[in-house]
């Protein structure tokens, strides 16, 4: 327990009248790709924005790397060394691609530089496009981008909110592989439907449903368990 | 940790690491900046009618004032009714401080830039710190209501303002309107002809600020404020500090516009400076130019002190061609009528205003020319 790097416990969060966390309670230790699945509505992405502070908590604590950070401001989570990238292309539309990478960069410093160069020879779209306005890309060069500018910051926590979503599926695979590049570096929490994508990037991972934590498990294992992803994931 | 303004800078100074096609070359569209500069500059020579540099005048002031306004409308997402409020304390502040003045000279017109600056920052920090933390429409409502507060100021406390009959002054030093330096190409040039100059300087060598604020690390964040506040909070930005910065920076360039307004005038009272329609015509002024523009100022001022200046006269013109007709006469006095009619077709035709719409057009064309590339490809 002491070696996790974020920990929830019994984490409840009502948006507006909505109780749509009811208790969430899980663990993550660094290292690799969590992942979290669970149909519509079933609270995973307000689990991540929960944990960002975009949402405040009602009841429960959340741990980052041994701090509490559930009464924290979201920008303060931030610079603890955590990045977001919600599931809406975050990227800002009347910037360039460079003014967004800047926009969500540290320091320059030598490793930034390096993980800058990192990212463009990930995405070498991005490249191309340097200094074309965000709003001009295509959905999945923004989705590129809007992962590629959190990963460019040394942050040790990624949460990653349903990057696949509404791509074309050879996009899909480059994604994958981005992400098996960016999970060996940081430590990811991945939110997606994608059940393939999942199991090509995650290692272990939790099933919500109804704002609880209903499995956690080896992504395999839940592969192999087919009335479990019938149940909660309708596969 | 996520950078902050002083991180940001240093990113600026190290933009040369990251791309180096920083080789500023003259595009046709400065060179159209360049030339309205000359032009604006050339009018007192071409027309050397009071009239003609009268409008040009506030155009210029105006300008600055809706670009300034543009920062917090259009850049950061902020809706003020208080900032036609900074262009009346900047514009009260140099009329009081010369009124009550026995001799006044140029530095008490520094000394009023100064108060006014002290004034508006003071202000705008006072109105951030209580009322940005609410909601954009409570923001709103609390900045109207000072704004309405600061009008009634100036009609009530008739022993420092005038009242309603507002204050004359004189202008010390070279730009006292009675002072005459020769002759220039059959233009006589005179204290006005200075105000004139210093008006088209300091307008430029704002809006020039505004533009390299609005370009530097902090004119990125606060873009980002705008489109989505939660994203720019997640990637580590305390924002409401960057919404200060906005409010502090616009509402002085604004106090400082009312400044240039006054000493071009020689004259307030609180309906010229203080009164919600200048607020009203400013709005406009974002709207027609296109907010988030900055640029888009220059046309929303143009169209709106133009039309306001000119139209009733053309229409007036028009009607002594139809003396024996009534309705003409009567139709040819509401000239607002016609300036709501010119409005709506603004609206309809450049919806994102005219320098909005415009871009919008272009970058719809790269986009398509793009896609038919890609497509050849």
């Amino acid at each position: 327990m002491n070696d996790s790097m974020l920990t929830l416990d019994d984490v409840h969060t009502h948006i507006g009248q909505h109780h749509i966390l009811q208790g969430v309670s899980l663990s993550v230790n660094p290292g690799g790709a969590t992942i979290l699945l669970g149909r519509n509505g079933a609270g995973k992405s307000t689990t991540l924005k929960t944990i960002m502070g975009l949402y405040p908590a009602s009841k429960g604590s959340i741990r980052f790397k041994g701090e509490k950070i559930h009464r924290e401001k979201t920008h303060k989570i931030a610079r603890m060394g955590m990045g977001f990238v919600p599931e809406d292309h975050a990227v800002l539309f009347n910037l360039t691609v460079e003014e967004n990478f800047r926009l969500s960069m540290v320091e320059e410093t030598e490793t930034t530089r390096q993980n800058l160069e990192d990212v463009l020879e990930l995405f070498p779209a991005l490249r191309k496009f340097w200094k074309t306005k965000a709003g001009l890309l295509s959905g999945g060069q923004k989705q590129m981008l809007a992962i590629a500018r959190v990963f460019v910051c040394d942050h040790s926590l990624l949460l990653i909110d349903e990057p696949s979503k509404g791509l074309a599926p050879i996009v899909v695979d480059q994604l994958g592989e981005a992400l098996l590049r960016i999970k060996d570096k940081t430590k990811v929490i991945l939110v997606e439907q994608n059940f393939n994508l999942a199991c090509q990037v995650g290692t272990d991972c939790f099933i919500l449903d109804d704002g609880q934590v209903v499995f956690h498990g080896m992504i395999d294992e839940l592969a192999k368990d087919k009335p479990m992803m019938k149940a909660y994931l309708g596969i | 940790m996520i950078m902050d303004s002083g991180m940001t800078d240093k990113m600026a100074v190290n933009d040369h690491t990251l791309s180096k096609e920083n080789v500023p070359a003259l595009t046709s569209l400065d060179t159209f900046r360049i030339g309205i500069v000359i032009l604006m500059g050339l009018v007192p020579f071409i027309f050397p009618s009071f009239r003609v540099m009268d409008v040009m005048a506030k155009i210029m002031i105006f300008t600055l004032v809706v670009a300034s306004f543009d920062l917090l409308l259009g850049y950061t997402g902020i809706l003020s009714f208080a900032h036609g409020m900074f262009f009346g304390i900047g514009a009260y502040s140099v009329a009081l401080i010369l009124y009550h003045t026995a001799a006044p000279a140029w530095y008490h017109i520094i000394i009023a830039i100064l108060i006014s600056l002290v004034v508006s920052i003071g202000l705008s920090l006072v109105i951030s710190f209580f009322s940005l933390r609410v909601k954009a429409i409570f923001f709103a409502m609390l900045t109207l209501a000072l704004a309405e507060f600061a009008h009634i100021l100036g009609v009530q406390w008739t022993s420092l303002t005038g009242g309603e009959d507002g204050i004359s002054f004189t202008l010390p030093w070279i730009f006292n309107f009675n002072h005459t330096f020769g002759t220039v190409w059959h233009t006589q040039i005179n204290g006005r002809l200075v105000v004139y100059f210093l008006i088209l300087f300091s307008t430029l060598f704002l809006f020039a600020g505004l533009v390299r604020f609005t370009r530097s690390p902090v004119g990125r964040v606060l873009q980002s404020i705008r489109d989505n506040e939660q994203r720019a909070v997640a990637l580590g930005y305390q924002t409401f500090r960057y919404q200060i910065y906005s409010i502090v920076f616009g509402s002085s360039v604004a106090s400082l516009g009312g400044i240039l307004f006054a000493m071009w005038l020689c004259y307030v009272n609180p309906d010229s400076v203080f009164h919600t329609a200048i607020m009203v015509n400013i709005l406009l002024m974002v709207l027609i130019g296109g907010m988030g523009t900055l640029y888009g100022s220059v046309i929303g001022a143009a169209f709106l002190i133009i039309t306001e200046n000119w139209l009733p006269q053309l229409l007036k013109s028009a009607a002594e061609l139809v003396p024996q007709s009534h309705v003409i006469q009567v139709l040819a006095d509401r000239w607002q009528l016609y300036f709501g009619i010119l409005f709506v077709l603004v609206v309809l035709f450049f919806p994102k205003g005219v320098l909005g719409t415009i871009r919008a057009h272009y970058r719809q064309r790269v986009i398509e020319s793009e896609s038919i590339e890609n497509q050849l490809k």
